[in-house]
C-alpha cells in the first residue's frame, strides 16, 4: 500500500550528496534509484563561517553525512555502497566499516543477518590528506559543548566543569520536553539542534524494511563536531563510563555492545579523526571514562541534587516530563532498574525512593529485570547500564543495611543468589577507584577530580 | 460613612474577625473589613478585629533579621517604602501610629549601642535610622538584654504592629472608631518547662480561659477594637510569637479570653471541603463540623485553618466561622459543638504524602515487658517521632511524618541499625496516609466496601482508626495517591457515606464556586426539550394494535449534542482520526450522524461491522476490528469474505494517505494466539497490536481494561515473540493501541499513554498509527470537572512534536453519546418500608443495566414536576426481580406519584446497547430527535 519498494531487496545503498546553507544541513542518501532520503539538521542563528573554518566545517559535515547514513543504510543492509560526492581516504574508510559493523551489530543479533563481510566502504588510498587547520579560539579562551541527554551522566559532567570554572554549553538534538527541562536547570548557556529524518525512511519501514538499534552517540558526535566548528567551540565532552566499552554478549564469534559507539575503541579512532582531518585543536573526550557506573553514580548523588526531581534515565518515557515520578520513570525498564540499585548504596533510603515514587527493589514483579542487570540466569540487557558485577556489588551492598535487607529482592538475593556468589568479588570500593585509561585533555583533569572527590 | 450607632450595652457580645496579609494588602479590601466590622457593630456586637502583617512582610522581616548587615538597610528601605505606599492609597494623611513603629523598628535593627549576636555594628544604618526614629514621635526605649531569638520575635512583631496600626487610623477615618490594642496586652504566654529557648520566643503557647474581667475592663474603653495576630508576651514582659498559623491562633485565643460569640476567621477560600479541591474539583464545602472532625481534618491535609486554633474555642465553646473575603454572603464552614442529632457521614478524604514506615517483626515482643519502650526510645533517641502505629502480636508498624531531616540525613539508616539489633526492620516508602474523617466512623463501616476494595488491589500497609471514632486511615504506597482521592470521594458518595444529598451539611462543591465552570454548568438539552418528551412518554404507541401502554420506559437521542461532541474532538490539533466505539450504542441514526461529522468506526464484532456497513453514510468510513478472544471465524468474517482494497478514486493504488482502504477494516491483535495458530488469516495484511502497559485506571473494577488481572491487551515480555511471529508471517504491524479503562478525567494521563506506546513504536519501525483508546471521561457527579480538552490537547501535542511520525487516534464511545441520550420511565407503585420511600419505575435493570453492574451514577429527575421542590428522599427501583434493580439510591425528588414521568439522564451510552429481556421484559424503544 506505499509507493516504496521493499529496501531488502535494494542492491546498493548511495551516499548521494551533502550541503550547508543557512543554519541548515541536508544529507541526501538513496537505495538504488529510490526516491531521495534527505535528513536535515538545523543550527539555530548561525555564525557565518569563512576561510579555515568553513573548510573545517566542510570535512565535518562529510563525516556526519557518513556516519548519519546509516540510520538510512539499515533500513535495507545492501551488499554495495557508493559514495557519489567524493571517495573517503583510508582513515575515513576505517572508522566507517568499523563503525557500520560494530555499531549495528545489536541490529545485526536481532535480526538474524551477519554483517561482516558484507560493509566496505570505497577508500582512496592513493592521494594524501591535507593537514587540518587548527582554527583560532582554543586556550586560555576554551569553549567546551557538553550534550546532555536528562539523565545522570552528563550532568555529573555539567557540574564537574561548572566545579572548575569551564565555560561550557549545554546542547541536545532533537525536541525533548524532559532533556530542555534539564538544561534548563543545569544554568549553562543552552544550543539546542534540530534533525530531521527522512519522511521517505517511514515510508520504507512501512514497506517492510530492517528495523532495530544504531550507533546514536556517533551520529550526535558528528553532529556535534559540526555544531563545535560553526560556533567555535574546541572542546566536547561526552559522558560515556567504562563500563560503556564492555560487550552485551557475544553471538556466534562477534562481540555486541549495546553502546558500542560510547566505548573506549570509537572515541580513541574519531577524536583522531577529528584531530587529523577537520580541526587539529578540537578536542573530543569523554570525561567520564575513567569511571565506572557506580563512581558516576556516587558522583551524581553528591552533586546532582538540584536535578533530583527533573532528571530522568529511563528509556520509555523519555517524551515526558512531569512533577510526578510516574511521569519520569516508567520503572520497568532496565534503565530504571539500573539507575535505582546504582544510586542505592549512595543516598539515604527515603531520598532515593522519593525520587522514583516507589521501592523498585521491594516489588517482586520486577525480578526478572534486577536478574538481567545482575546477569543471573539470563544476558545483561541491550540498553546502556553498567556491568553485570557492579550491579551485584550495588546489591550486595544494600543487601548488608538493615534500612534495605528486607526488602523482597534484597532478601531473595541475600539468601537465593549471593551464597552462589563469590563473596570477595562483591566489594563496592574497587569500583570507585577511577582508571587511568582515557583521553581526557590535561586542562580538565580538575574535573576529574571534581568527579572522584565528589 | 457610616452614622454613629447607639451605645452597646456594657455586655454586649464580642464577636472577634480575623483577616490574613492579603486581605490587609490593598484599600479595597481593607474597605471590606470596614464593612464587615460595622456590619458586627451594626447587630450590636463588640467587634474585635485580628489582623497579619500585610502580606510578604513577615517573611522580609525574617529575611531581615538574618540577612547580612550590609543589606539590612535596603531591606528596611523597602519595607518602608511598602508601608508608607499603601497608607497613601488608604488616605492616611496621618499615620503617626505606623510612623512610630517603623522608627522602632529602625532601632531595633540599628542600635545604637553595640549588640551581641551579629548584630550590626553602632554607626552602620545611621541615616535610616536617622530619618526614622529622630523625626518619629518619642519612642519607648526598647528592652535589648535577651538573646537573638528574642531580638527576632521583636523584629518580626512589627509587621502585625504595622498593620493593626495602620487598620485603626483607617476605620476610624472611615466612620468607624476603632481603638488600637496591643495584643501584647492581653495574650500571656505559658512557661512550659518542655520547650527550649527558641520554641519559647518564637513559637509559643498562651492560656486563653475566659477572662470576664479583662473582656469588662476592655468593653469600657470602646466598641470596636483593632489588634495583631502572631504575637503575645512572656512572663517578663517581652514580646514572643505563636509560630506558623499564628494569627489564626491569635484569634481563637483572643475569642475564647473574651468568650465571644464566634470567631471569624475570614480568608480566600470559602472554608474546608470534603477533599483538597486540587485533586478533588467536585469537593464539597462543609457547611458544619464539629470541634474534633475540624481538628481531624486540618491535622491530616486541609491547610485552611492551622489545627493549633481549634482547642482554645473547644474548650471555651466558641464557634469559630471560616469565611470567604469575596463571597461574604456564603455561609462558609462553622465549626462547633456537635448537633445533637447528626446522621452519620464521613465528612472529608485527606491525604499526605512523603510517609516512611519502619515495621518491626520479632516474635520477642509477645508479652514481653517494657519491649515497646525499648523499641520507641530509639526512635527518641534519634530524634524521629511517631505517628501513627499498628501492631499485631509479632509485628509493629509505625509511621515517620515527612521532613528533610528523614531525606537527606543517615537517620532512618542509624535508626535501622539499631533496631535490627533487637527485632527485624523493613523500611517501607515512599507511602501515603489517606485518612476519611468523620464522626461515628464505626457505624458506617459496613457502607465501606466499595471503598475497601478500591484498596484491597493495593498494598495497604497499616490501618488506623482511633478510639474516638473519628477518623480512618490507611497508609498505602505514595504511587497510587494520584488520582485515588477523586476516585475514593464518588465511591463514597455512591456508598452513601458521604451523604452529599445531606443539602444542610454539605453545601456547594469548589468546581462550582470557583472552577472553570463556576458561571454555571450548562443545562442539559432535556430541560429545554422537557415538552417534547413528555409528549414522547404520553404517546400511547401500540405496535401489537391492542392500546397496551409502551411508550416508557424509552430512550431518546439528541443528535445535535452528539454532533456537538463529534466536532469537538475533531477540532483536536493534536489527534488525526477519532473512532466511535460502535458498541456504545449502534443506533443506525447516530452512526449516520458520526460518519457525516467525518468519524471512523470501531467495531468488537462482525455483528457491529454488519450494523455500520447498513449505514449508508457510513460507507467511506474507516473501520477498526477490534474484538476480543474472538473464535477465527470472526477475523475471517471480517477480512477475508471482503474484497481486497479500493483503489482510489483515480484507479491507482491507495497511497498512504489514504491510509485505510475504506472497505476493510483494520484488525487488531491483543495475543500471540492468532498469528500462532492462524497466520494464514492474516498473511501479508496490516494489523494494529494492542498492548497491555501494565497500568490500568478508571472509575470501577469492571472498567479498567490495563493490568495483568485484564484480559486485554498484548503483555509486554510478549512483544519480541509477537514481532517474530508478525515478521514470519509478512503481517505489518502499522498501529500500537493502548486502551486504560473507562471514566478517566485526567488529560496529562494520555500524555503518558502516547509517550510510552511512541517509544514502543520506535523498536517496530513499520508503525504509523497510535490509537490511545477511549475512556474519556463524562462527569456525572453534580460538581465534578469536564474533561479538560484543551489540556488533553496540550498534552498530546506535547508528546506528538516529540514523534511527529505517528498519527495520533482516539477511539471514544461514550464520551460523544452518554449525554445525548436519556431514558424514560413511568412511576408505576409507591413504597414506604422502614425509613425508605421506594419509588417504583417502569424501567430497571433491564433496559439500563449500568447502576446495577457499574455503580454507574445517573441523574434522575421527574420530568412531571420538573422545578418542584425536590423534598423527598427517594430509592428509585424498576419492576426486575432482583434486590439490585436499583436505579439511583438516596435521590432527593418532588414527592412523586403513580404516572409521572422519570428522566433517566446521561444514559445515551451502554444503556440501549446492554439492555436485555430478562423477565422477559419487552425492550425499551428509541426515538432520535433533532
Amino acid at each position: 500500500m506505499t509507493g516504496v519498494p521493499d529496501p531488502r531487496r535494494a542492491q546498493t545503498f548511495r551516499f548521494v550528496r551533502c550541503g550547508y546553507a543557512d543554519g541548515v544541513a541536508e544529507l541526501v542518501y538513496a537505495f538504488d534509484d529510490g526516491p531521495e532520503l534527505t535528513e536535515r539538521v538545523r543550527f539555530p542563528d548561525p555564525p557565518p563561517l569563512d576561510g579555515e573554518r568553513r573548510r573545517a566545517f566542510d570535512a565535518a559535515l562529510r563525516l556526519l553525512h557518513l556516519v548519519a547514513g546509516v540510520s538510512y543504510y539499515k533500513a535495507g543492509i545492501p551488499a554495495a555502497l557508493e559514495i557519489e560526492n567524493g571517495v573517503p581516504d583510508a582513515a575515513a574508510a576505517e572508522l566507517l566499516d568499523a563503525l557500520y559493523l560494530h555499531g549495528l551489530a545489536e541490529f545485526a543479533y536481532r535480526n538474524g543477518v551477519d554483517l561482516r563481510g558484507r560493509i566496505r566502504f570505497p577508500r582512496d588510498v592513493q592521494s594524501g590528506t591535507p593537514a587540518a587547520p587548527l582554527l583560532e579560539g582554543g586556550e586560555p579562551a576554551s569553549r567546551t559543548l557538553v550534550p546532555i541527554g536528562g539523565g545522570k551522566d552528563s550532568l555529573v559532567v555539567v557540574e564537574a566543569l561548572k566545579a572548575i570554572g569551564a565555560d561550557a554549553t549545554a546542547v541536545w538534538v532533537g525536541a525533548s520536553p524532559l532533556i530542555a527541562g534539564v538544561a534548563a536547570r543545569t544554568g549553562l548557556p543552552m544550543l539546542n539542534l534540530a534533525r530531521e529524518l527522512s519522511p521517505v525512511l517511514f515510508e520504507y519501514n512501512r514497506a517492510g524494511a530492517w528495523n532495530g538499534h544504531v550507533p546514536v552517540t556517533a551520529i550526535n558526535s558528528a553532529t556535534l563536531t559540526c555544531a563545535a566548528v560553526l560556533y567555535g567551540f574546541d572542546a566536547i565532552a561526552f559522558a560515556n563510563e567504562r563500563s560503556a566499552s564492555a560487550a552485551t554478549l557475544e553471538y556466534e564469534g562477534q562481540q555486541v555492545n549495546h553502546q558500542w559507539s560510547k566505548g573506549r575503541d570509537f572515541e580513541a579512532v574519531f577524536a583522531a579523526y577529528l584531530r587529523s582531518h577537520v580541526a587539529a585543536g578540537l578536542d573530543y573526550f569523554s570525561l567520564l571514562r575513567p569511571f565506572s557506573e557506580l563512581a558516576v553514580t556516587r558522583a551524581f548523588a553528591k552533586s546532582g541534587a538540584a536535578y533530583f526531581d527533573s532528571f530522568s534515565s529511563c528509556n520509555r518515557n523519555f517524551r515526558i516530563s512531569g512533577p510526578k515520578p510516574v511521569d519520569r520513570w516508567c520503572g520497568q525498564c532496565p534503565k530504571c532498574h539500573f539507575v535505582f540499585l546504582a544510586l542505592a548504596p549512595f543516598l539515604p533510603k527515603p531520598r532515593l525512593l522519593k525520587i522514583f515514587g516507589r521501592n523498585l527493589l521491594d516489588d517482586e514483579t520486577h525480578a526478572a529485570g534486577f536478574d538481567a542487570l545482575i546477569e543471573y540466569r539470563d544476558h545483561k540487557p541491550f540498553e546502556c547500564v553498567g556491568e553485570g558485577a557492579e550491579a551485584r556489588a550495588a546489591l550486595a551492598a544494600r543487601a548488608a543495611r538493615p534500612e534495605w535487607r528486607e526488602d523482597a529482592l534484597v532478601a531473595r538475593f541475600r539468601e537465593e543468589i549471593a551464597p552462589q556468589l563469590d563473596g570477595s568479588a562483591l566489594g563496592l570500593e574497587p569500583w570507585l577507584v577511577p582508571s587511568g585509561e582515557h583521553q581526557v585533555p590535561a586542562r580538565f583533569s580538575g574535573a576529574l577530580d571534581a568527579i572522584h572527590g565528589a | 460613612m457610616t452614622a454613629s450607632p447607639s451605645l452597646l450595652a456594657p455586655d454586649a457580645p464580642w464577636v472577634v474577625l480575623k483577616f490574613g496579609g492579603t486581605s490587609v494588602a490593598t484599600v479595597e479590601r481593607w474597605h471590606t473589613i470596614r464593612r464587615l466590622a460595622a456590619a458586627r457593630r451594626e447587630q450590636g456586637m463588640r467587634v474585635l478585629v485580628v489582623v497579619s502583617a500585610v502580606s510578604g512582610v513577615t517573611d522580609a522581616l525574617k529575611a531581615l533579621c538574618t540577612c547580612a548587615s550590609e543589606a539590612r538597610e535596603g531591606a528596611l528601605a523597602s519595607l518602608v517604602a511598602r508601608h508608607r505606599e499603601l497608607a497613601a492609597q488608604m488616605q492616611l494623611d496621618r499615620a503617626d501610629e505606623m510612623e512610630r513603629w517603623l522608627a522602632s523598628l529602625a532601632a531595633l535593627i540599628f542600635p545604637l549601642s553595640p549588640g551581641e549576636g551579629g548584630e550590626p555594628a553602632p554607626g552602620e544604618g545611621a541615616g535610616i535610622r536617622q530619618s526614622l526614629v529622630d523625626s518619629g514621635p518619642p519612642l519607648k526605649p526598647t528592652s535589648r538584654r535577651e538573646s537573638a531569638y528574642s531580638w527576632q520575635a521583636a523584629v518580626q512583631a512589627h509587621g502585625e504592629l504595622l498593620s493593626s496600626a495602620l487598620g485603626a487610623a483607617f476605620l476610624t477615618a472611615n466612620g468607624l472608631a476603632t481603638r488600637w490594642l496591643d495584643a501584647r496586652e492581653a495574650l500571656l504566654a505559658r512557661d512550659l518547662p518542655f520547650l527550649n529557648e527558641r520554641a519559647r520566643r518564637l513559637s509559643a503557647q498562651v492560656q486563653a480561659d475566659p477572662d470576664p474581667a479583662f473582656a469588662a475592663a476592655l468593653a469600657a474603653r470602646g466598641e470596636v477594637f483593632i489588634t495583631q495576630g502572631f504575637i503575645a508576651r512572656d512572663a517578663a514582659g517581652d514580646t514572643v510569637l505563636l509560630g506558623r498559623g499564628g494569627s489564626d491562633t491569635s484569634a481563637a485565643y483572643l475569642g475564647a479570653l473574651l468568650r465571644a460569640t464566634r470567631v471569624e476567621i475570614w480568608t480566600d477560600v470559602a472554608g474546608m471541603f470534603t477533599a483538597d479541591p486540587r485533586e478533588v474539583p467536585g469537593a464539597r464545602l462543609l457547611q458544619h463540623l464539629d470541634y474534633e472532625e475540624a481538628q481531624e481534618i486540618a491535622t491530616t491535609g486541609a491547610k485552611v485553618l492551622h489545627p493549633r486554633c481549634l482547642s482554645p474555642c473547644r474548650r471555651a465553646r466558641v464557634p469559630l466561622w471560616i469565611k470567604d473575603t469575596r463571597f461574604p454572603e456564603l455561609a462558609g464552614t462553622v465549626i462547633g459543638l456537635q448537633p445533637a442529632e447528626a446522621v452519620p457521614s464521613v465528612k472529608a478524604i485527606s491525604s499526605r504524602r512523603g510517609i516512611t514506615l519502619v515495621s518491626m517483626e520479632t516474635s520477642g515482643m509477645w508479652q514481653q515487658v517494657g519491649f515497646l519502650a525499648d523499641v520507641f526510645a530509639l526512635f527518641k533517641q534519634h530524634g524521629l517521632s511517631v505517628d501513627l502505629i499498628g501492631s499485631a502480636e509479632t509485628n509493629v508498624t509505625v509511621s515517620l511524618d515527612p521532613g528533610e531531616n528523614l531525606l537527606d540525613s543517615d537517620v532512618v539508616a542509624a535508626l535501622a541499625t539499631d533496631l535490627a539489633r533487637v527485632c527485624r526492620v523493613k523500611v517501607i516508602a515512599p507511602c501515603a496516609a489517606v485518612t476519611l474523617v468523620g464522626r461515628g466512623m464505626r457505624s458506617m463501616l459496613h457502607r465501606l466496601s466499595g471503598v475497601l476494595a478500591e484498596f484491597g488491589r493495593e498494598r495497604v500497609h497499616l490501618i488506623s482508626q482511633s478510639s474516638n471514632n473519628l477518623n480512618l486511615t490507611f497508609v498505602i504506597d505514595e504511587g497510587i495517591l494520584d488520582g485515588l482521592a477523586p476516585r475514593l470521594h464518588e465511591l463514597l458518595i455512591r456508598a452513601g457515606a458521604l451523604r452529599t444529598d445531606d443539602a444542610g451539611l454539605f453545601g456547594p462543591s469548589w468546581q462550582a464556586l470557583y472552577g472553570a465552570g463556576a458561571a454555571g454548568a450548562r443545562a442539559p438539552w432535556w430541560k429545554a426539550e422537557r415538552a417534547r418528551l413528555l409528549e414522547l412518554a404520553e404517546n400511547l404507541h401500540s405496535p401489537s394494535g391492542r392500546g397496551e401502554k409502551r411508550a416508557t420506559p424509552r430512550y431518546v437521542y439528541h443528535l445535535p449534542t452528539i454532533r456537538e461532541r463529534a466536532r469537538a474532538l475533531r477540532a483536536l490539533w493534536s489527534v488525526d482520526r477519532v473512532y466511535y466505539a460502535v458498541k456504545a450504542n449502534p443506533h443506525p441514526a447516530i452512526l449516520a450522524a458520526l460518519a457525516e461529522e467525518g468519524l471512523g468506526f470501531e467495531c468488537v464484532s462482525p455483528g457491529e461491522l454488519a450494523a455500520v456497513e447498513a449505514v449508508r453514510a457510513a460507507h467511506g468510513s474507516p473501520r477498526l476490528f477490534t474484538p476480543n478472544f474472538a473464535p477465527r471465524a470472526d477475523y475471517e468474517a471480517a477480512l477475508l469474505d471482503r474484497a481486497t482494497p479500493v483503489p482510489e478514486a483515480d484507479g491507482s493504488a491507495p497511497g498512504p494517505g489514504s491510509r485505510v482502504a475504506s472497505a476493510e477494516p483494520l484488525p487488531t491483535l491483543d495475543a500471540l494466539h492468532p498469528l500462532h495458530h492462524w497466520p494464514e488469516v492474516f498473511e501479508g495484511r496490516e494489523v494494529m497490536l494492542r498492548v497491555d502497559l501494565d497500568r490500568g485506571v478508571g472509575h470501577h473494577d469492571k472498567v479498567r481494561t490495563g493490568g495483568a488481572a485484564s484480559k486485554f491487551g498484548l503483555p509486554m515480555e510478549q512483544l519480541d515473540a509477537f514481532l517474530g511471529l508478525a515478521r514470519e508471517h509478512h503481517v505489518r504491524i502499522v498501529g500500537l493501541h493502548a486502551h486504560l479503562g473507562s471514566g478517566v478525567l485526567d488529560a496529562s494521563h494520555w500524555a503518558q499513554v502516547c509517550g510510552q506506546l511512541a517509544g514502543i513504536a520506535d523498536r517496530i519501525g513499520s508503525v504509523r498509527y497510535l490509537d490511545l483508546g477511549g475512556g474519556l471521561g463524562v462527569p456525572s457527579h453534580p460538581g465534578e470537572a469536564e474533561l479538560d480538552l484543551a489540556a488533553l490537547d496540550a498534552a498530546l501535542g506535547e508528546v506528538r512534536r516529540t514523534c511527529p511520525q505517528y498519527e495520533l487516534w482516539l477511539e471514544p464511545g461514550r464520551w460523544l453519546v452518554a449525554d445525548a441520550g436519556v431514558l424514560l420511565a413511568r412511576v408505576t407503585q409507591l413504597k414506604r418500608k422502614g425509613a425508605l420511600h421506594y419509588l417504583g419505575c417502569d424501567a430497571g435493570m433491564h433496559a439500563l443495566i449500568r447502576p446495577a453492574l457499574y455503580d454507574a451514577w445517573h441523574p434522575i429527575e421527574n420530568l412531571s414536576r420538573l422545578g418542584a421542590p425536590a423534598d423527598t428522599l427517594y430509592q428509585v427501583v424498576g419492576p426486575i426481580c432482583e434486590s439490585g434493580d436499583v436505579l439511583g439510591a438516596d435521590r432527593h425528588l418532588p414527592e412523586s406519584r403513580e404516572g409521572d414521568v422519570l428522566v433517566i439522564a446521561q444514559a445515551g451510552a451502554y444503556g440501549e446497547s446492554m439492555a436485555s429481556h430478562y423477565n422477559l421484559r419487552p425492550l425499551a424503544e428509541s426515538v432520535v430527535i433533532e
